[in-house]
């Protein structure tokens, strides 16, 4: 005889192995995992992104005349890949056997310890890149038309550059070595906000389930 | 999240996490990733419940949204090797349950829309249409022919398959 629906639903579930729980325990295992490889994804290929940016750069500076400018951009631009590329490895050492809490507090140290190291290092390389590329561009040779014009029409010049563009240049560089791991937190968070909301929210959570009795 | 809360407000209640869970996944892995989140979201979300509805109903809403939730994340991965993905005759049989009925039963339901599914785990939990309505966001009149039509599906699918 047929069975409908229903009888096979109310006889299936009759069986008391048909209703195991599974244990609730380390709920961010898998979440944490998942969170930390979606990062690294993001930030090998971001990366890649500088490599290619560097690469683009140094062809157009071939094209517009600007080849030592270039060059510095990008050896500046690909010593920055090469340390990102380091400091990924460095990602690849936390520990993945401890607790997914300690698991995801140990990326944000590392996190926190490499926004700080970067700081530091842009401090040097976003005023060097802003005045290699302003000073790169104005002597290039698609600019030998805008230097004669500026030098007809102004007498404010010095080194045969527009005195008050490069000082506002100049300033801005000033500002932003000063300013660099302001800069660099809000690049990060452009880059990986989605990321670290996550991160944070995962562990103020888990902050909030260790601080009574998990099960 | 404490043992009191667990042990009073989920575990009387798991067995609906469980059968919703199970409708929406294909492996033991996802199975308890579905379900360690729907235990997690109803902690998350215990100071909402405003008791206008029984708890269990409450239970069954989260765990249907969390279900299709995360369903639709993975879409949005594109993850389409996952097992989730691989057409119903694909996917390998998960041998959830004890009873080969159920199992089968099970697999028919996964091959139904993932509305629809919800709403035959609902009607064969015996939740009336108007608690149904209230949970699927729908009026009882329409639960009342879509689960004939499901009913209908279901019946096709199975027909040859349980004696």
């Amino acid at each position: 005889m047929e069975k409908s629906i229903e009888s096979i639903w109310k006889q299936g579930f009759l069986d008391s192995d048909a209703l195991v729980a599974p244990k609730v325990n380390d709920l961010y295992n898998r979440k944490s995992i998942h969170l930390i490889e979606k990062f690294k994804k993001m930030f090998q290929m971001n990366i890649w992104g500088i490599i290619i940016g560097a690469v683009i750069l140094f062809v157009g500076s071939y094209l517009i005349g600007a080849l030592i400018a270039g060059s510095i951009l990008f050896i500046m631009l690909i010593y920055i890949a090469y340390t990102a590329y380091y400091e990924l490895k460095t990602l690849e050492g936390i520990d993945k056997g401890q607790s997914s809490y300690f698991f995801l507090k140990s990326f944000k140290d590392w996190i926190d310890h490499s926004i700080d190291r970067y700081g530091k290092m842009y401090r040097v390389v976003y005023p060097l890149l802003l005045l290699t590329f302003y000073f790169g561009i104005w002597m290039s040779d698609v600019f030998a038309g805008m230097r004669e014009l500026v030098a007809e029409r102004t007498t404010d010049l010095i080194f045969g550059f527009h005195t008050y563009t490069s000082l506002v240049i100049i300033v801005a560089a000033i500002l932003m070595s000063v300013f660099s791991k302001r800069i660099h937190k809000e690049d990060v968070s452009a880059l990986y906000g989605g990321i670290l909301k996550k991160l944070e929210d995962a562990l103020a959570e888990m902050e909030e389930l260790r601080d009574q009795h998990s099960i | 999240m404490s043992k009191d809360f667990y042990t009073i407000s989920i575990k009387p209640y798991a067995a609906i996490i469980i059968k919703i869970c199970r409708a929406y996944t294909n492996s033991q892995e996802d199975f308890e990733d579905y379900y360690q989140e729907v235990c997690l979201q109803i902690w998350r979300t215990r100071n909402n419940f405003r008791g206008q509805s029984e708890w269990s109903t409450w239970v069954y809403r989260l765990a249907l949204n969390v279900s299709l939730t995360m369903l639709k994340k993975k879409k949005n991965n594109q993850q389409f090797f996952n097992s989730e993905f691989l057409p119903n005759e694909l996917a390998e049989s998960t041998q959830a349950f004890p009873d080969e009925a159920l199992n089968q039963l099970y697999d028919a339901i996964k091959s139904l829309s993932e509305v629809d599914r919800g709403v035959i785990l609902l009607y064969l939990d015996e939740k009336s249409y108007q608690e149904i309505a209230e949970i699927t966001g729908t009026n009882a009149n329409n639960v009342g022919v879509r689960i004939k039509r499901i009913k209908e599906r279901l019946k096709k699918i199975l027909d040859g398959k349980v004696n």
